[in-house]
């Protein structure tokens, strides 16, 4: 027994050695964001801010986003207990994942590439590399959830106390083992590598889908979800250790499993038989929007779904707009307009957000193409029938495409949900909500005319179009409380369409801006036309 | 005979660094041409312009006589081209993408392409992120192979295939040398192309150095000699044509000049020959003089 862990202290030693870089941005990243916004959210509770986050959280649908909280009155929901309530969850599935990319990274994935049969024939143990790897992640961990506790301590604010900052920390540290220790027996199961990632993060996702539908029906079933025992701890209100308990529990057993089942198991091989692919081509792939659909399918389909989620997200919160914008002093200045009611008010800027994030999706397909012709993936087909001009226009059509497709959605998962959430008292129709969404598809599209001028003349400068986006974006977001000059507010595209449905729609500004931005892509064309492909610098 | 390329004082820039001076070559029909030179020499970037993925700046570049860059659909209907490193979609399988290219270049040929499988012994069920990089060639080769075509361009084709495995392509490619196609076959290992090439283009720093048939260019080239005799062979040191002399006792080993093979032979008869030997150069022998000029 024992020689099958042989010299694990070594291969341990050596991958802290190897990982130290990576190890201090995991756990500065997730130290500080776990931890440190607590200033942030102090500013939110001030005033009327913690009645309002409370009635928000009611919401079952914030329930089943971001968890529940043991407070039954508002006059209970302190600062740390809203804390707990808005983000354990959420760093705890951090945690978990990046936990689990590691875990798939040093064991799976390395068999793949060679290197543990290298390490084997050093006379190290046939679990040693495991056993480093599961110790690895339990001690990041740990010093995780100490880091996490700490920075949460040194604000000193009132209901942050040590005990609430130490279970919050510790519980976020079990959050990343679990994820480690999943992901380690999903290792040895699974074929491939990829397959391990796969199956790991399926099950996570699924545990944390699960879980939304017990917060809202019966908190009590959370409490038999491996999940559940990360956030079920209600530190600063209950400060409960049980669940974590459970999680040691878990882990111990899931990790035994794991080691049984690598004595048992041929290295590069799983339990499960690798899946084979396809030995010939469909017919639908045979073609440049064949090929262009397959490559951006899952890119495509994971934001399309993200901006329905998001618009219904959004949409969850009309029905307490009122209390929600009574107690935020930052945000009812920005929705303060004279004349119209709050929630159209609301709509037109919600809206103006969620095209700004509508209009990565086609950025990322433009792109795409030349990250293609970088990486040398069209070289042989050059050679072939297939154009310049099919390339170019197959990519800038489906990227539009996209940007209408992600206006539906958003829109359309905002209206559905705000409607229902609103119940009698809706002032505005479905129709309402998805004009408001097309009202921005110019700015889509000029976003989407801007990456193809940049694939067309200076490819190298395709990234610049996000900074832009990312430009906009601010300058639309913050320019109502920055009372900004009009010129430079009209450096943002969206500031030259009128927020419905709180103004009116502007023809003649939609119509400019959709042939100026078709006419960025024309230019962008000529230049693909004429120049040199990214070949072989 | 008919030019399939024509190549004439091509010249290409990156910027201010000049990686093409002047590339000045010929295939014709049914010919199978060695392009030959070492990493950076200009292979690669001659290649892409032949096939219009990058523009000349200057010089002359066609292939059927039509030009590469204005005329670039005509031209691609009738040849078939592998890339040096061939990159793929890894979530591609490897028969997905050579149905893919079969498709888009037009004219394949099924039996032919399940034929190439087979004997590259590919699995082409296999998503192309698991395979290697000599896997990842086979891929390219199978699916240029597959379709029909009147001129064959590779560049360095079997970069990361095994022995096995080369050998399997010389064969496919002697085929199609066969049935009267042109080929053009860029490496930087010249035995590569030894079996294979009726000519060879020699290329250095973007430059063609030389070009011709490999006995013509042999003919420039020396041969090791290794002579013993009974008389003291010191004095052959001096012989015009003789270099890099070197004396063991009574033997000595030089390079000789194939031109003055004659007068050599008949001032070592006068010292009484135990032992003469001559090997011809190798290509490789060829290819490192190009690299002393
Ligand atoms: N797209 C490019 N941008 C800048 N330099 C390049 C580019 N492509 C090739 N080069 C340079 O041109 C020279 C010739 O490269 P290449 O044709 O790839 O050589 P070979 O194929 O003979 O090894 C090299 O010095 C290479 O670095
Ligand atoms: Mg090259």
């Amino acid at each position: 027994m024992k020689e099958k862990f042989a010299r694990w202290s070594t291969l341990f030693l050596q991958y802290l050695k190897r990982d130290w870089k990576k190890i201090i941005i995991w756990i500065l990243g997730l130290g500080l964001f776990s931890g440190g916004f607590v200033p942030a959210f102090e500013e939110i509770g001030k005033g009327q801010g913690l009645l309002g986050m409370y009635e928000t959280m009611q919401n079952p649908a914030m329930i089943s986003m971001i968890g529940p909280t043991p407070v039954d009155t508002a006059a209970d929901y302190t600062l740390g207990a809203m804390y707990a309530n808005e983000m354990l969850l959420f760093c705890g599935l951090f945690a978990m994942i990046i936990a689990a990319l590691h875990v798939v990274g040093h064991t799976r994935r390395e068999e793949e590439h060679g290197l543990t049969e290298l390490v084997r024939s050093f006379r190290v143990g046939r679990q040693a590399n495991s056993f480093a790897v599961a110790v690895e992640a339990v001690l990041i961990n740990i010093v995780l959830a100490l880091s996490i506790s700490g920075i949460m301590v040194s604000f000193g604010a009132d209901t942050i106390s040590a005990e609430g900052s130490f279970l919050f920390g510790a519980s976020v540290g079990m959050a990343g083992i679990l994820g480690a220790v999943v992901a380690l027996v999903m290792s040895q199961i699974m074929p491939t590598s990829s397959a391990a990632t796969g199956s790991t993060l399926g099950i996570v996702g699924l545990l944390y889908i699960v879980r939304a539908g017990t917060d809202v029906s019966n908190v009590d079933l959370s409490m038999i979800n491996p999940m559940g025992w990360t956030y079920l701890t209600y530190p600063f209100t209950e400060n409960n250790w049980a669940p974590l308990g459970f999680a040691v529990v878990f882990c111990c057993v899931a990790v035994m499993i794991a080691f049984a089942l690598e004595g048992g198991r041929d290295m590069g091989a799983g339990y499960l038989p690798e899946r084979e692919g396809r030995g010939t081509a469909k017919k639908s792939l045979l073609s440049v929007p064949g090929l262009f659909i397959r490559i951006n399918r899952g890119v495509m389909l994971s934001w399309l779904i993200a901006f329905a989620i998001l618009g219904a997200a959004y949409g969850s919160i009309y029905g307490d707009m009122q209390t929600f914008l009574g107690s935020n002093e930052m945000m009812s200045q920005m929705f303060t307009l004279s004349g119209v009611s709050m929630e159209e008010s609301f709509t037109g800027t919600i809206m103006m957000v969620m095209m700004g994030l509508v209009s990565i999706l086609p950025i990322v397909i433009v792109n795409k193409l030349s990250a293609e012709e970088a990486r040398g993936h069209l070289s042989q087909l050059y050679s072939t029938k297939m154009t310049r001009t099919q390339l170019y226009w197959t990519t800038v059509i489906l990227a539009a495409v996209t940007g209408v497709v992600g206006t539906l959605l958003a829109a359309g998962g905002l209206g559905g949900t705000a409607i229902s959430a609103m119940g009698d008292s809706s002032v505005m129709d479905m129709g309402d909500f998805i004009a408001a969404g097309y009202n921005f598809l110019p700015s889509v599209l000029f976003f989407t005319g801007l990456a193809a001028l940049a694939l067309g003349l200076a490819p190298r400068l395709g990234k610049v179009t996000y900074v832009y986006l990312g430009y906009s974006f601010v300058l639309n977001y913050f320019g109502g409380i920055l009372d900004l000059p009009e010129w430079f507010s009209k450096t943002a595209v969206q500031s030259w369409i009128p927020r419905m449905p709180v103004d009116e729609f502007d023809g003649a500004a939609f119509a400019i801006m959709t042939v100026i931005s078709i006419a960025l892509m024309i230019l962008g064309y000529l230049g693909y036309l004429k120049r040199d492909m990214m070949e072989g610098a | 005979m008919e030019e399939m390329i024509r190549v004439k004082g091509l010249q290409k820039k990156f910027g201010k660094f000049k990686a093409l001076h002047d590339v000045t070559f010929t295939v014709n029909a049914g010919e199978v041409v060695g392009f030959i030179g070492p990493n950076g020499a200009g292979k690669s970037t001659t290649i892409r312009t032949l096939l219009g993925i990058i523009d000349r700046d200057g010089g002359e570049a066609k292939i059927f006589g039509k030009d590469v860059w204005k005329d670039s659909l005509e031209i691609h209907k009738r040849i078939s081209y592998v890339p040096g490193d061939v990159a793929l979609w890894g979530g591609l399988t490897g028969g997905e993408i050579i149905d893919l290219f079969i498709k888009l270049h037009g004219g394949g040929d099924r039996e032919k392409r399940d034929y190439l499988i087979k004997r590259f012994e590919l699995d082409p069920k296999k998503k192309s992120k698991s395979y290697s990089k000599g896997n990842r060639q086979k891929v390219g080769l199978i699916a240029a192979l597959s379709v029909d075509s009147d001129l064959y361009i590779f560049d360095e084709p079997t970069s990361g295939l095994d022995p096995l495995m080369e050998a399997v392509f010389q064969d496919e490619v002697e085929k199609i040398k066969q049935a009267g196609k042109a080929i053009l076959l860029s490496s930087h290992i010249l035995s590569e192309v030894e079996r294979l090439a009726d000519k060879v283009v020699i290329i250095r720093q973007g430059k063609v150095v030389e070009t011709g048939t490999l006995d013509e260019l042999r003919h420039l080239t020396r041969s090791t000699v290794t002579l013993v005799t009974e008389g003291s062979v010191a004095g052959m040191a001096s012989v015009n044509g003789v270099h890099d002399f070197k004396q063991i006792g009574n033997q000595a080993i030089f390079s000789a000049d194939n031109k003055y093979i004659n007068d050599i032979l008949s001032e070592a008869v006068k010292l009484d020959v135990k032992k003469f030997e001559a090997v011809p150069p190798t290509l490789e022998d060829l290819f490192m003089r190009h690299y002393e000029v």
